[in-house]
């Protein structure tokens, strides 16, 4: 199987060959991959060296942390790439955008309204938890959508707070 | 004299409380809320009572109810840890008034501390350098605030008195600029608090944070255990910790040491306390405010002077003096605390929950942790979210960041984002290792996505084991479908599909 993986610009061709050996950028690599404890700590022994790392899938895409780095990384076969390419690789800037809570809590406050327009960063809520105020930013530009919560609420992990078109 | 303990706080503090007691030979008692039935300090107690439900004000802020669970137990003494009832004077005198020891400051000294302006005019008095300002004198108009101005000297900051979060708070560089300045001010902070009174303080540029570590017994001996450095905060949380300050040289340490133990002195201070001051760059200190209890970041002084603070405080609640002098009191290498907390440092320090699966903690040379979290622990929003206090000590500064960077990489956390890639990134800061930072440093001129000159970055390695995931979950997905081919019942690999994917 082949795969383009890129990170932010850079760009690389992986074909897995078999459970040990893989072609990396056309290079025959050994590879030795295996889940420390079934958990998101991998172990990797690529060429004799040693690498250890957490994997985290977030949204499709994929998050790698290394020495303190983390690595936000596409991986698609040729075939979702084709896919991508045809649809202008925009999908993540359009769409309606729902603000979830990231972790239960109290709606300090909502400083922004039902048809605002807002742009990427800004601010949309305020959640207290483990005594701390906590920001929630909008990923993108647009406008608030439904609000479905006001501040003095308490709110549950996962429950949606409001949207962004 | 007493030898039972009960220990009014939860996670590490509690359990450092307890290690402290029992190599003591004192029997200990916890206390717990609903959700910390299985945590650490619960197990590692001699006895242990139910408090309540999980909200602190339910469970760890029910002092009646903690004094009625010594008084029953038989416990001697109270140790509140921090937090919690830890400076509060009434718990203190009702503690008292049970005839139960408090490890800690008579409650007149933390009413004294605790009360901003009162802390700092009976400082001032005793001759302790204080944040020039007029917070202490009332509502004053913009006549008198612009007449006062010269005297505290530009630049200075006005700040509303109601205030709290930046709002309402302007910095001036002048006269000319500041009526302005102050109409805006009062406009901001009226539309915030409802309350548009403000107050004038000097501004003290690129602030340190640096705090004295006190020692104060029953019959007025008073040691200072040198200097903790505290300046790297994030919304004025403390997140590292080093001793000696790198900024600090010894002459200012022996000054500032000096006014800390005076300061102490003042409000006939008994017990463990700590004095924070601001520090220009210019060396210039003054004093903040005074820690009436333990401090969290209190090992990084154990690991330079060998003094154990905790038993130091039992020692002193049984009325032990002090059992050496100031001139004894030295400084053996350097030490470095870092908070490892279950924030996501990728997403604006969120906070993290979570069941914590497992856990590798560093370990070998000059490595400490100090942590009540376990595998199984769940990570929950009513408390605060520190996960642990990793600690190195190194012949020298530079031998400990080198061995907390070693640290760092082996603690592996599963279950909850941490902030421990923060911490490796701070460690490699060129700013951090020259010590070159102030109190405004991680907020406003640190970034997780600089890369400093000369470090490895592994971007081909991160592609290949993303690219290996990828393909072994595409494998697992299509291997359950083949197997569900030859199996007799469909319901049987509709339930294991449906488990495999939640």
């Amino acid at each position: 199987m082949k795969y383009i993986t890129s990170i932010e610009n850079q760009e690389f061709t992986i074909e897995i060959l078999d459970d040990r050996k893989i072609l990396f950028n056309g290079k025959e690599m050994s590879v030795d991959f295996e889940s420390v404890s079934g958990g998101p700590v991998y172990s990797l022994l690529i060429d004799g060296k040693s690498y250890e790392a957490y994997i985290y899938p977030v949204e499709g895409d994929w998050e790698i942390l290394i020495e303190g780095r983390l690595y936000p990384v596409r991986v698609e076969d040729e075939r979702e790439k084709r896919l991508r390419a045809a649809s202008g690789g925009r999908v993540a800037e359009s769409g309606e955008f729902l603000l979830k809570a990231p972790m239960p809590g109290l709606i300090v406050s909502v400083p922004v309204s039902e048809g605002q327009e807002v742009k990427k960063g800004d601010v949309l809520l305020i959640l207290e938890s483990m005594k701390m105020q906590n920001e929630l930013k909008s990923p993108r530009d647009g406008i608030i959508g439904k609000i479905r919560v006001k501040a003095g609420e308490s709110v549950e992990q996962r429950q949606k707070l409001l949207s962004v078109v | 004299m007493f030898n039972k303990v009960l220990i009014a706080n939860r996670g590490e503090i509690a359990v450092r409380v307890l290690r402290a007691c029992r190599e003591l030979g004192l029997k200990t008692v916890a206390v717990y809320s609903e959700a910390d039935r299985q945590a650490l300090h619960v197990r590692y107690a001699d006895e242990a009572y139910l408090l309540g439900p999980a909200p602190s004000r339910d469970s760890y802020l029910r002092g009646d109810k903690i004094i009625e669970i010594a008084k029953k137990c038989g416990a001697g003494a109270i140790h509140p840890g921090y937090g919690f009832l830890a400076e509060r004077a009434d718990f203190a005198q009702e503690v008292l008034d049970a005839g139960i020891e408090f490890i800690g400051p008579k409650p007149s000294a933390i009413a004294a501390m605790g009360d901003k302006i009162v802390a700092r005019d009976t400082v001032a008095k005793a001759g302790v350098p204080v944040v020039p300002g007029t917070e202490g004198i009332g509502n004053m108009s913009d006549e008198e605030l612009l007449a006062v101005a010269p005297e505290i000297g530009f630049p200075l900051l006005v700040k509303a008195t109601a205030g709290g979060g930046g709002k309402g708070m302007r910095e001036v560089r002048s006269i000319e600029e500041m009526p302005a300045l102050l109409q805006s001010a009062r406009r901001e902070a009226e539309a915030a608090f409802g309350d548009g009174n403000v107050y004038l303080e000097k501004l003290v540029e690129g602030a340190r944070h640096i705090e004295f570590q006190i020692l104060a017994d029953k019959h007025g001996n008073i040691v200072h255990l040198n200097e903790r450095e505290c300046s790297l905060q994030r919304r004025h949380q403390k997140l590292i910790e080093e001793s000696p300050s790198p900024f600090m040289d010894e002459e200012l340490r022996q000054r500032m040491g000096e006014v800390a133990v005076k300061a102490a002195r003042a409000v006939e201070y008994v017990n463990a306390g700590t004095i924070e001051f601001l520090v220009d760059k210019d060396k210039n200190f003054y004093f903040l405010e005074m820690n009436t209890r333990l401090q969290v970041e209190h090992p990084v002084t154990e690991l330079i002077t060998g003094i154990d603070i905790v038993k130091e405080q039992i020692r002193i609640a049984r009325g032990r003096p002090l059992g050496y002098a100031q001139e004894d009191i030295h400084i053996n290498g350097a030490a470095i605390e870092c908070r490892v907390n279950a924030e996501d440092p990728y997403n604006n320090f969120m906070p993290s929950t979570g069941n914590v699966s497992h856990i590798i903690m560093p370990s070998g040379p000059g490595v400490r942790v100090d942590t009540g979290v376990y595998p199984g622990f769940t990570i929950t929003p009513y408390y605060d979210p520190m996960i642990a206090k990793l600690l190195v000590w190194g012949e020298t500064r530079a031998q400990a960041i080198l061995r907390m960077r070693r640290a760092l990489e082996e603690y592996r956390i599963v279950g909850v984002r941490t902030n421990i890639p923060f911490h490796q990134t701070m460690m490699d800061s060129h700013r951090f290792m020259a010590g070159q930072y102030d109190t405004r440093f991680v907020e406003e001129r640190f970034s997780m996505e600089e890369i400093e000159e000369g470090k490895e970055v592994h971007p081909d390695i991160a592609a290949i084991m993303a690219t290996l995931a990828a393909h072994r979950k595409t494998e697992e997905a299509a291997h359950v479908i083949r197997r569900a081919e030859r199996d007799t019942s469909n319901w049987k690999w509709v339930g294991r599909w449906e488990r495999l994917h939640r």
